[in-house]
């Protein structure tokens, strides 16, 4: 039976509170009410991702969640989108290295349906599993690869960088999105075995946040999900271990058709969860995130080398996380120019840290990113899930903005030092080559629309 | 494996669903300062981050002939310094501020997004006041500006979706009307833009008196009125004569453009023409019949391009307004909207992915909408509203929509009643007529070598081909 505990109100959480909760069959349940706007969300994490994949299988996890969207016994086809659609929610899955999400937003009188199709899938989705959709989302997915990876310029930049600093073997060392052959490979066999090994009541963490009543909200919970068994089968992804940095620099050029020369690296860095992960993050955000930081100021305004550079941070549990440096340069700059202020840069900021100024203003960006994930119901039980999936915690959602701001500058310095440097980074350069028929008529074409169409 | 095996499930029925609460599109307060600025307000409890969102009266169409993208440079201009701060120390108390801000230029007129922790809103506006009262155009930055934005130019000709949305311009629109061409200029246009001229463009259309500021979030304890008096307030500025609109015409003539990409793994198709703003009594069953035509998955596009036969990762139908005027006594349209149809399908089935779209569009033409489907866009159009409308951004976003449209301030939330009235006839009829098979301009960007010959066998007008 359910059992529940209210934690006491966290200061700088703007008041929010979660009460934490397990059903007999092992599925957490993480409820935060929220009366200001009549809606809710509910947020399911399951703790499988890329991360699970085995050799030839890449891209098996994102694929099945897919499926989940293609119907279970109670529900027909594409009965979830269209339930939940009708219903005046929004919903969607999505695929990481370290977890698989499912969420519906929902007006709050509707919030019963969205429990009932979670768990419908929860417990039934082999019976409506079948080759042909299975066929139909491998091709659906491997368009989704074409639009946002091969289609596009740079597009696996990401993938490449990923590849380099997650040694070959690694778990992390392939991206959710998988190769083409991998997914050509996928049989409805592998889809069962993965639902059989990963779904189940205890490997997920469910959140409800947003105007409900959290009684009747966890007799619902009870209700549709009580009686979904628990397995075992779950296997734990390979061991994610790594050294703290690289030990030397790794270096990948890419001659390709894009439109100018870029310098991309990937540094390796402290575990989330961690406070020197936090360090690393306001230490990105002072060298590389928005127009005050360091390398925009060197790069795109005093140098006026490049387009745009920045940092962005992918924050990892099970591995080391990744720092990300991008930069795009002007017409008729050369990378080892770029390469040469960017270390110029890195090493002043080991050796000196942050300014008082620039820790102030990296708190308050972080600050505002962090409200802005909490501004939605959505935002708040998908955080929830984060810290309850990753570090056994829903309670750290609420207090992770306070920690930003306990950070000291010479914290910040320290994480720099450690792991900004060369001996610590994959770097991926672009060379532009010319397509066979890309002649220089563009004089005639040469628009450049101020919006995408979608 | 072994508990599994043993137990089961418990089944139960759908549920139905609970007593619906009461939501509404807030409703903002109307006010203007004594310099003659208009500010609509809006208190969203619970919105720590406020949104600010100011519209200038300076529309693409103003700009200098041969000048096309000053209106970009100039709204990036304004945060590269003021009378009181050099443009990186104005980054940096931004910054300090915890506060974004963006700005963009757009055929209706150029709008800048401040967003910001409620506790330092009335420093962010200070700043943003000084911004706009007061910028500096430093020579060096605006080159600078000028210099960033031609190495963006060939970034956004290579991505396949910016590119289709420019040819499509340029194919709907008259060569001699601003929205033919590029709304951040081309590279001969910005080449052209100094300093000078961005002083000039600003001192003849930036002022408070045609400026708008719409204002969300969480005011509570917040003396608003005091923050905008010692802001926005201070401001001074002449009376401007209205600016007419000129109208929007468009060559919807059945007709492809290919802009060629060898080697292409897909093609981006964009396809589309002009049809009614939101002054058009139209507007709700358009925006109803387009959503059942492809306003997500479970459309009628995507039911059959992907969830049938896995073409694409998704094609959506949309309405977008370009421009709109102040109504005039007759009612009706004052403006147009983009409608198009746009998504990416593998290079080898481009042929019989646009043959089924055109199926897709021949059924809806022939045999209507079902109430069915009416009923589900209904119901979830005016259903996700509350969703939708959570973030003090979002509010701001349409209010200030609202503003540059000259629609009054109820728009939004007379639009839920409209839409919840408009029935599965009049849904078929706006989207048919939005939508008919043979007046649609169709842009594919992809390998011509592959899709030329599928495509020209399909019929749907004239088959060109340009250099990507």
């Amino acid at each position: 039976m359910p059992m529940g505990h209210t934690a006491t109100e966290q200061a700088g959480s703007g008041g929010l509170t979660a009460t934490e909760h397990r059903l007999a069959n092992g599925l957490r349940v993480v409820l935060s009410e929220d009366h200001l706007t009549p809606v809710a969300a509910v947020c399911l994490w399951y703790d499988v991702g890329s991360r699970h994949e085995v050799k030839g299988r890449t891209g098996l996890a994102h694929l099945f969640e897919h499926l989940m969207f293609q119907g279970s016994s109670q529900v027909k086809g594409n009965g979830h989108f269209e339930l939940v659609q009708g219903a005046g929610g929004s919903l969607n899955g999505t695929t990481s290295f370290e977890r698989t999400n499912y969420f519906e937003t929902m007006p709050a009188h509707q919030v019963e349906l969205a429990l009932w199709l979670e768990a419908d899938r929860m417990g039934s989705l082999l019976t409506a599993l079948d080759e042909e959709s299975l066929e139909n989302q491998r091709d659906v997915v491997k368009n989704e690869r074409r639009q946002r990876y091969d289609n596009v310029p740079y597009g696996t930049a990401f993938e490449r960088l990923v590849a380099m600093a997650y040694p070959e073997g690694h778990p992390y060392h392939h991206t959710p999105i998988g190769s083409m052959a991998d997914l050509d490979a996928a049989s409805l066999e592998d889809a069962r075995e993965f639902f059989r090994t990963y779904y189940a009541p205890n490997n997920a963490v469910l959140a409800v946040v947003g105007d409900i009543d959290p009684e009747q909200t966890l007799a619902w919970i009870e209700k549709y999900f009580g009686t979904i068994p628990s397995h075992d089968g779950k296997r734990p992804p390979r061991d994610g271990t790594l050294p703290d940095v690289i030990g030397g620099q790794l270096r990948e050029v890419v001659e390709e058709e894009v439109p100018a020369r870029a310098l991309m690296a990937a540094y390796r860095l402290p575990h989330d969860g961690t406070r020197e992960a936090d360090a690393a993050d306001l230490a990105l955000t002072v060298l590389g995130g928005g127009e005050s930081s360091r390398l925009h100021n060197r790069l795109v305004r005093r140098d006026r080398t490049a387009v745009a550079a920045g940092f962005g941070l992918l924050r990892l549990a099970g591995a080391p996380s990744l720092g990300w440096l991008d930069v795009k340069t002007s017409a008729g700059v050369e990378v080892p120019d770029i390469e040469a202020a960017v270390d110029e840069e890195l090493a002043r900021f080991a050796e000196e840290g942050p300014t008082p100024e620039e820790m102030e203003r990296a708190q308050a960006q972080l600050e505002r990113e962090w409200l802005d994930r909490l501004a939605t119901v959505g935002g708040r039980a998908d955080e929830l899930c984060r810290y309850a999936v990753l570090f056994g915690d829903p309670q750290l959602a609420l207090t992770a903005v306070e920690r930003v701001l306990q950070v000291t500058a010479e914290e910040v310095r320290a994480v720099a030092q450690a792991r900004l440097r060369p001996d610590n980074r994959a770097v991926l350069v672009y060379e532009p080559v010319q397509g066979a028929q890309q002649a220089d008529d563009t004089a005639e074409d040469n628009d450049a629309e101020g919006e995408s169409a979608q | 494996m072994s508990d599994a095996v043993t137990t089961t499930m418990t089944f139960h029925p759908q549920p139905s669903a609970g007593a619906a609460k009461l939501w509404a599109f807030p409703a903002p307060e109307r006010a203007e300062l004594s310099n003659g600025l208009t500010v609509l307000r809006c208190h969203r409890p619970g919105q720590q981050v406020v949104a600010v969102e100011i519209n200038l009266a300076a529309p693409l169409e103003a700009e200098p002939a041969g000048l096309d993208g000053i209106a970009t440079i100039m709204a990036r201009a304004l945060s590269e310094g003021t009378d009181k701060h050099t443009a990186e120390e104005f980054a940096a108390e931004l910054e300090r501020c915890g506060a974004t801000l963006d700005a963009h230029a757009d055929h209706p007129g150029v709008r800048v997004s401040l967003e910001v922790p409620v506790s330092r809103l009335p420093k962010a506006l200070g700043l943003l006041a000084d911004a706009l009262r007061a910028p500096a155009f430093p020579e060096g930055e605006v080159e600078r500006l000028v210099r960033n934005r031609l190495d963006e130019i060939p970034h956004e000709l290579a991505n396949p979706a910016r590119r289709a949305s420019m040819a499509l311009s340029k194919e709907l629109f008259p060569a001699e009307a601003r929205m033919s061409r590029p709304r951040q200029g081309t590279q001969e246009t910005v080449e052209g833009i100094d300093a000078a001229a961005v002083r000039a463009f600003y001192e003849t259309h930036v002022r408070p008196s045609t400026t708008t500021a719409v204002v969300v979030g969480d005011l509570t304890g917040v003396d608003l009125d005091k923050a905008l008096a010692e802001t926005l307030g201070t401001w001074t500025g002449g009376a401007a004569e209205p600016r007419p609109m000129a109208p929007i015409t468009a060559d919807d003539t059945g007709r492809v453009v290919i802009v060629d990409r060898p080697g292409a793994v897909q093609t981006q198709l964009l396809i589309g023409r002009i049809g009614a703003d939101r002054h058009d009594r139209v507007w709700p069953a358009q925006v109803l019949g387009t959503y059942c035509l492809g306003g997500t998955l479970t459309s009628r596009l995507d039911r059959v391009l992907r969830e049938e036969k896995g073409y694409t990762y998704g094609v959506r139908a949309f309405g977008q307004v370009l421009r709109s005027a102040a109504p005039d006594a007759s009612g009706g349209a004052t403006g147009a909207a983009m409608l198009a149809i746009s998504g990416s399908v593998a290079t080898e089935v481009t042929g019989p992915a646009l043959e089924d779209l055109w199926k897709v569009l021949g059924t809806l033409k022939e045999e209507g909408l079902t109430d069915a489907e009416r009923d589900v866009a209904v119901q979830n159009l005016v259903g996700v509203a509350p969703l939708k409308y959570e973030t003090a951004a979002a509010v701001a976003g349409t209010l200030a929509d609202q503003v540059e449209q000259h629609l009054p301030d109820d728009f939004q939330a007379q639009l839920y009643t409209r839409l919840a009235e408009t029935g599965t006839v009049e849904a078929t009829a706006a989207v048919v007529s939005a939508f008919p098979p043979d007046r649609l301009v169709t842009v594919l960007v992809g390998d011509a070598s592959k899709i030329e010959e599928p495509v020209k066998a399909l019929g749907i007008g004239e088959v060109r081909v340009i250099q990507g």
